[in-house]
């Protein structure tokens, strides 16, 4: 078990820019999810706390003591890969016992016939079968041990990848995607008996995904990072309702979140489009704003009201428990979309014309350059 | 499926080539190898095993055996091992690799009848490079002791050098004990680039993971993750690798031809050369159809053997 500190982390790649100077701390026994679009470094970034890329400029501390120049076997950490990179040619017994092999065997005892020979050896390797025996039964692969990875199925895969990481006990789980190869009714299973895992083993867990869903159920925090910076850290909900950056904003929560223009009248006194909105920002500057508004802030309403957007409903998404509406509003210039219950869903049709009520309590403000404004 | 005859015709075009330029040939040559045929003659006689005891009795035939076997038993670890040793560096260059790459693979390309022209004038005697360079290493001390053992305090005389440095140099192709190991050295030249190539191949074909994985697994030297990833990963490459060199040895005639022509006395007779002295230069029909049979039982073998590898033992999945 151990806290994980990167301080002023920077990556570059030729003349490229990765990571900018990056900053995260991740306590002793949390589940972090490290979460973020294709391609913004989140890959690069595990990788470094890893030690398999070369921090351009760093700091990274494990347990409180820098492993700058620390080889990643040194390090005590284990990493569970997307393509769970199993060795094909061992069986999942033989992949499991691999790291204990490398780290508690010496040269002679691992060479095969020979090691029988070397006095002490015999207990240690049965030591590593009774640690992969309780492993496998953990993660209930027993019966797959004389297998090889070929012969398993995705999710058999994932969990020898799992044991593979549970077996030298490491102070640390690192995972890159570990579920983005699984159909997705066993990525749903596999997400709830990671969190089981890590509830009883106490470890601290990184957890990389692209899959925002994933971070919001699985984690204590989220880091969420766009284009090489960690833009927010924070408890799911407080990502959700109060994010701190349109990006993030737009990023988390699926479907995403409706951005309108809204502007300010001198007195600061918000509107969005043709509706006002009677909310003032703490700080006032008069000018363009972007408002946004999450789909379940929206909702359909039967007669005339305050706050209520005209609109056509030119699409419907049935989910089964929420139909997701989506509706072109202000002449078909905005399209939004609201988040309605089957039984409201079910009255209106493609075409229609409706009326969407926005909740003014729930509105997120963010100014033209992508911050967010707080509301008084 | 069952009542149509259309599939046959959609395979007879394939059947009928193989019948006719592979199985035919093939089944002309098993025939003749049990006559006295021999090129020109109207008849021939019917003389049964006779050809086939001749391979296996005849001194001439036994050399012939031992000179093939030895040179596939030369070429082929030695051009698999460099072939690999050299596509491991390579693919851990960061540049430069396309030049080597080139210079490596340029024996593949280049008519090996005319590089044996330049291994000739190389190791000839007289005016070849090799000896003139070796005579010259006589009068640097370091190098002389270095060769001739005297620097672990032998005596110069007993060493090849030494006697080398008084008497003349080595001949290496007109000698009856160097010519098969100097045509060997050729042929490890020519064949090692085309198994660096191969073993690239295969290289490429290793996800990069695994040698993440191994890092965290605690392989932490270059040479535990060659045993625990790269070479069991290759496997598929080691079996084609050596069988393709295997046949490709047992094929070897243009060195021969150029620089030896199977001597001195048998010493370089390889298969191949003997077919081609007795089947054509001598018309000796018969007898060259009974070495193309055993020759071909060789290749099949090696053939069936990497079959059954590929089959059984390096795919992983
Ligand atoms: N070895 C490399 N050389 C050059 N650029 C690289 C290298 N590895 C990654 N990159 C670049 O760094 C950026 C971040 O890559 P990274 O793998 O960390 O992304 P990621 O967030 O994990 O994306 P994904 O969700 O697709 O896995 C990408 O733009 C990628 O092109
Ligand atoms: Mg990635």
């Amino acid at each position: 078990m151990a806290s994980i500190t990167l301080s002023g982390v920077t990556k570059v790649f030729g003349n490229s820019r990765v990571l900018n100077t990056t900053n995260l701390e991740v306590a002793d026994g949390e589940f972090l999810t490290l979460v973020g679009p294709s391609g913004c470094g989140k890959s690069t970034t595990l990788r470094i706390i890893a030690g398999l890329e070369n921090q351009t400029t760093v700091n990274v501390m494990i347990a409180g003591k820098k492993v700058n120049d620390l080889r990643p076997s040194r390090r005590n950490l284990a990493m569970v890969f997307q393509s769970y990179a199993l060795y094909p040619h061992l069986t999942v017994r033989q992949n499991l016992e691999i790291p204990l092999k490398l780290r508690d065997l010496s040269f002679a005892e691992r060479i095969p016939l020979i090691w029988s020979c070397v006095p002490g050896a015999r207990e240690k390797v049965d030591k590593i079968g009774k640690v992969v025996n309780e492993i496998a039964a953990t993660l209930k692969i027993e019966h797959l041990l004389d297998r090889k990875p070929g012969q398993l199925s995705g999710g058999q895969r994932q969990r020898v990848a799992l044991g593979r990481a549970m077996v030298r006990k490491p102070a640390a789980f690192l995972m890159d995607e570990p579920l983005s190869n699984l159909d997705a009714g066993l990525r749903v299973h596999m997400r709830a008996e990671l969190a089981g895992l890590h509830r009883s083993l106490k470890t601290t867990f990184i957890y990389v995904t692209h899959d925002q869903a994933e971070a919001l159920t699985m984690s204590d925090r989220m880091a969420v990072m766009i284009d090489g910076d960690i833009l927010q850290v924070g408890a799911p909900n407080d990502v959700y309702n109060d994010p701190k950056n349109i990006r993030v904003a737009e990023f988390v929560g699926s479907p995403k979140i409706n951005i309108l223009p809204g502007r300010t009248d001198p007195s600061g006194v918000l509107s969005c489009l043709n509706v006002n909105l009677s909310r003032r920002l703490r700080e006032s500057v008069a000018g363009d704003v972007s408002i946004g508004l999450r789909p379940e802030h929206l909702s359909l309403q039967k007669k005339n009201a305050e706050n209520c957007f005209l609109g056509r409903l030119t699409y419907k998404e049935n989910l089964g428990s929420d139909v997701f509406l989506y509706v072109t509003i202000n002449d078909e210039a905005h399209q939004v979309i609201a988040r309605a219950t089957p039984f409201e869903g079910h009255d209106v049709a493609i075409g229609d014309d409706v009326r969407l009520y926005l909740v003014p309590d729930k509105i997120i403000v963010f100014s033209a350059d992508g911050n967010r404004l707080q509301l008084v | 499926m069952t009542n149509s005859r259309t599939h046959i015709a959609f395979v007879a075009p394939a059947i009928i080539l193989m019948l006719v330029i592979l199985i035919f040939p093939v089944f002309v040559a098993a025939t003749l190898s049990f006559t006295d045929y021999s090129l020109g003659n109207k008849t021939f006689n019917w003389v049964s095993w006779e050809n086939y005891e001749a391979l296996l009795k005849r001194s001439s035939y036994k050399k012939m055996f031992s000179a093939s076997l030895t040179y596939v038993f030369i070429v082929v670890p030695f051009s698999v091992v460099l072939g690999l040793g050299s596509a491991l560096l390579l693919s851990s260059l960061r540049f430069g690799s396309e030049i080597y790459k080139t210079i490596f693979f340029l024996p593949v390309m280049a008519t090996l009848l005319a590089m044996a022209i330049a291994w000739e004038f190389t190791v000839d005697p007289i005016i070849g490079v090799a000896n003139a360079t070796l005579k010259s290493g006589c009068e640097v001390k370091w190098f002389y002791s270095l060769m001739t053992g005297s620097w672990r305090g032998g005596e110069p005389l007993d060493s090849w050098y030494g006697l080398g440095c008084v008497e003349g140099m080595p001949n290496w192709l007109g000698d009856r004990k160097l010519a098969l190991g100097t045509i060997s050295f050729i042929g490890v030249w020519q064949a090692f680039g085309f198994n660096m190539v191969l073993y690239l191949a295969g290289l490429t074909a290793v996800p990069r993971e695994l040698y993440n994985a191994a890092q965290m697994d605690g392989a932490d030297t270059a040479w535990k993750r060659f045993r625990l990833v790269t070479w069991p990963m290759l496997g598929p490459s080691h079996v084609f690798v050596v069988t393709i060199t295997s046949i490709r040895s047992f094929q070897v005639f243009d060195t021969v031809e150029a620089l030896t022509q199977g001597g001195p006395s048998k010493a370089t007779y390889v298969m191949v050369y003997a077919m081609f002295e007795k089947g054509i230069k001598q018309n000796l029909v018969g007898i060259g159809s009974a070495i193309t049979i055993v020759f071909l039982a060789f290749v099949l073998i090696l053939t069936l053997t990497q079959v059954y590898f590929v089959n059984r033992r390096v795919h992983y999945s």
